[in-house]
């Protein structure tokens, strides 16, 4: 319906899950004791690094397998994965940074106007569920981009996607029917 | 054939049917129509006190009836598939919950429909029995809008309703069925019954029937859970009506907590519906609308949030002119000082210090103002510390900027400011110089074939990452502490496996679902450990019965009615769900039958699992050497086994793999005496 709101939408991008091999195994014991900022839990075999820089939190499993959490955007994503690869390297393993993959985007985005839940979960239905009982906000799952938005009665909405262009074209694609059910403003 | 009709010999139609007899005859040319005639009459059998009952049995209307047990005698299983199992235990726990919660029968038939059809989906899959049926249940109530919440599902079954709510959700979603949205006016009648209020209780519900569907209008339902919507309704229509409800008794009913119901009586409050009168309120419906309450207050946030914005910006002007005036102040201060001598000679080195720092901050002072900022902010309130110590020690009111004061107050002021923001301001340097500091160092150290790339990658900086020596030693005790416990228990599970394993006992315990465990059967021959082995099995419907029987008593040659029965079992430890005809079967054939008998045992082996293999050839050498196998099979009768398809999918598989030794066992071993021992049964 009103295609030129979406420039003026601004889609706030919260948190970027990446993974990324090291094709090498990792002594989680020497990384721990070695590293700053590393917390070591034994019990499930994993090892989390944060760095400042990019704030990032990584999981780092011995298999070689890391998972980075926690960055504002693709390339900061990738930038902390290279960090923490270097100083995987500095402590002394053989590590190449491979398969790098941006896993899951969270966003959030702000409509100017609110929405009338019921309705908007009548007129969507197969998409749409709506549990008061349970969770304040309509969970609506876009099956082709593999995206999945909460839609808050006040405008807000938070979008999950595996990557940026994915979570952009979700918002795109809900605004007019979040438009239709949408509260006037008198 | 209609026999009652015409006779197809002479055409006649007169035809005589004896029931006794069971014939319908024709009484014209006397042939035989019929024979064996159905009769579809009740029957009758006396009883022991004389008194007479009927024939028959009472057949369930859904699922198998039981199999009739040939020759009785033998344990009966359920006899049932799983499937039937299923439906039938599903079909009992809807109906004890259901009639806990009062519904009626149609609910319960379309609950259980739906039972059904989530079991055809194979939902029920890693999935409690109990869930399932407890979302089956509220779906029903949804679609049939009866006044039952989630709540109380999850009540009954002491579930964490978000459990519960997960599995409905995905049942709803995966039968296509469209719950509608609840409405809060449906439970008001409920609760209002809960609240006992008497010959009212109609006027009370509709008042808060209205207060609700004003509520709704006013935004204050989206999103939030109904039965606090109703509650906070439910107590002003009840105190609009002079009833005395506390906010306690309405909790109770309605099961929400206590600051909900506060708060949704303040929204309520906040809406210009609540200025009216009651007789107003009946009278009148107001036509605006309000904004929801969530959104009032984040527009409120935002809006504090922005003036807290502008303050800031403010202050931060104020505060650059307040440093400007300091700036001046200093100097001013500066050049009227008298040069300190003597004692005041150290001091002076502070100030050299002090002014190095200024320096630094004034060559940083074009790229980084804020950073600026903040340090002139600390330094003010180094000052006004200064000062009020000053005050403080001279008890004088007068601000420090008279020039009577200085000589003794500025060497004291930069003594205490000299180490201060210079450690402050060096911190501050080096990130400053970080954040600045070129990204385009390449470092072309990696590895040849690692793709890393190291552009943009401050190496100073990961150094800072990884610890030195001791740093790492104190790290390491921290941990040692911190995960003392764990560390006790992996210790002692290691003990206990070297134990274990040095007595020979120690074994990979594999996530195995327990096999039932029978006692191992004890016995002096194949065919007793056969008989044995069959008491304990279970029937199945599977095998014809009646040529196991023949194969006994003539030992002819057509033994096979279950292809895929596996066989065997000298020993049925191992055994526990397998089809199983007999050893006693092979035995035979290995008694009376020639050489076509090894392609069936053959393959009758290769069902075989490993462990038997030992005993087997055994059993094997003692079969033909039994002197009456025949009766010994006799008495033990029609083989039972258990028809369990879905695991002995998985033993035939590791069967599978021993088929070739076992096979290689047989044909070496003493097959070739038992075929001399032919005996031609």
């Amino acid at each position: 319906m009103d295609a030129d709101s979406d420039v003026a939408l601004d889609i706030l991008i919260t948190n970027v899950v990446c993974v990324f091999r090291t094709r090498c195994h990792l002594n989680l014991r020497k990384i721990a004791l070695e590293g700053a900022n590393v917390i070591y839990k034994r019990d499930v075999g994993k090892v989390l690094m944060k760095l400042r820089k990019p704030r990032i939190t990584a999981t780092i499993w011995s298999s070689g397998k890391v998972i980075c959490t926690g960055a504002t955007s693709e390339e900061e994503a990738k930038f902390g994965a290279r960090r923490l690869a270097r100083t995987l390297q500095k402590l002394g393993f053989q590590v190449i940074f491979t398969d790098f993959k941006v896993v899951n985007v969270l966003a959030v985005c702000n409509m100017p106007f609110e929405i009338r839940l019921p309705e908007f979960t009548k007129s969507n239905r197969p998409h749409a569920s709506y549990e008061p009982e349970l969770h304040p906000a309509v969970c609506y799952r876009i099956k082709p981009l593999r995206a999945t938005l909460q839609i808050f009665s006040t405008g807000s909405i938070t979008v999950t996607g595996p990557n940026v262009k994915a979570v952009a074209s979700a918002v795109e694609q809900i605004y007019p029917f979040v438009f239709e059910s949408r509260k006037e403003i008198l | 054939m209609p026999g009652g009709r015409v006779c197809a010999v002479c055409g006649g139609s007169e035809i005589e049917v004896d029931a006794a007899r069971g014939d319908a005859v024709c009484t014209g040319c006397g042939s035989v129509l019929e024979d064996n005639i159905i009769v579809s009459e009740v029957q009758f059998v006396e009883n022991s006190g004389g008194g007479s009952s009927a024939v028959g049995q009472f057949v369930s209307l859904d699922g198998a009836g039981k199999t009739p047990s040939l020759g009785g005698g033998f344990h009966v299983n359920l006899g049932k598939e799983s499937r039937a199992q299923t439906l039938q235990n599903g079909k009992r726990q809807i109906h004890h919950l259901g009639n806990q919660l009062q519904l009626n029968q149609h609910c319960l038939d379309t609950a259980f429909n739906f039972f059904k059809m989530a079991v055809s989906k194979h939902l029920t899959r890693g999935r409690k029995m109990t869930h399932v049926i407890a979302a089956c249940l509220y779906l029903v109530c949804r679609t049939e809008g009866t006044p039952h919440m989630l709540l109380d599902l999850s009540d009954l079954l002491q579930v964490n309703v978000y459990v519960l709510g997960k599995t409905f959700l995905l049942l709803a979603r995966e039968l296509c069925i469209n719950a509608p949205a609840i409405d809060p006016c449906l439970y008001i009648p409920r609760f209002a019954h809960m609240l006992e209020f008497g010959d009212k209780n109609q006027k009370v519900s509709m008042t808060a029937l209205r207060l609700l569907q004003r509520m709704k209008r006013d935004w204050m339902h989206t999103g939030r859970r109904p039965s606090g919507l109703c509650g906070a309704a439910l107590l002003v229509a009840a105190r609009m009506h002079d009833f005395r409800r506390t906010v306690k008794e309405v909790i109770r009913v309605v099961k929400v907590c206590e600051s909900t119901l506060r708060k949704r009586l303040t929204e309520f409050e906040d809406t210009p519906t609540s200025q009216l009168t009651i007789d107003e309120f009946m009278k009148i419906d107001l036509e605006e609308e309000c904004d929801p309450p969530s959104f009032t207050a984040g527009q409120r946030k935002l809006k504090i949030q922005e003036l807290e914005k502008a303050l800031s910006k403010k202050l931060e002007d104020v505060e650059g002119e307040i440093s400007i005036y300091q700036d001046e102040i200093e100097n001013e201060l500066e050049n009227s000082r008298p040069k300190a001598k003597g004692v005041f000679a150290n001091l002076t080195k502070d100030e050299s210090i002090e002014d190095n720092t200024a320096s630094v901050f004034g060559e940083e002072e074009a790229e980084d103002e804020e950073l600026e900022a903040a340090a002139n902010h600390l330094n003010k309130d180094f000052y006004n510390e200064l000062l009020d110590k000053d005050r403080l020690k001279k008890n004088e009111g007068r601000e420090c900027k008279n020039g009577n004061e200085t000589p003794v107050w500025p060497p004291a002021l930069e003594s205490l400011l000299g180490p201060l923001p210079t450690a402050a301001s060096l911190g501050i340097t080096e990130s400053i110089q970080e954040c600045i500091s070129t990204k385009d160092r390449d470092h072309n150290e990696n590895t040849g074939d690692g793709e890393l790339d190291l552009s943009g990658i401050d190496d100073t900086e990961i150094d800072r990452y990884i610890l030195d020596e001791t740093e790492a030693q104190i790290k390491a005790e921290l941990w040692m502490k911190e995960n003392a416990d764990y560390l006790k228990e992996q210790k002692e599970k290691e003990a206990r496996i070297a134990k274990e394993k040095e007595l020979g006992i120690y074994k990979e315990h594999k996530p195995k679902k327990s096999a039932k465990k029978r006692e191992p059967i004890q016995a002096s021959t194949a065919g007793e450990a056969i008989e044995k082995m069959l008491e304990q099995k279970k029937i199945s419907s599977k095998i014809n019965y009646n040529v196991l029987k023949d194969l006994n008593s003539k030992g002819s040659s057509t033994p096979k009615k279950e292809d895929d029965s596996t066989d065997d079992s000298s020993n049925t430890k191992k055994l526990s769900r397998r089809k199983s005809t007999a050893s006693r079967n092979i035995a035979n054939t290995i008694n009376s039958m020639g050489k076509r008998l090894r392609p069936l045992i053959s393959t009758q082996l290769a069902k075989k699992a490993a462990t038997e293999e030992v005993t087997f050839p055994d059993s094997q050498t003692e079969g033909p050497e039994l002197e009456k196998p025949e009766n010994v099979l006799v008495e033990s009768g029609p083989v039972s086994y258990n028809h369990d398809e879905e695991a002995e999918e998985e033993e035939i598989e590791e069967e599978d793999d021993h088929c070739m030794s076992a096979l290689q066992l047989m044909g070496g071993n003493d097959y070739g005496c038992d075929m001399d021992d032919d005996d031609g049964y």
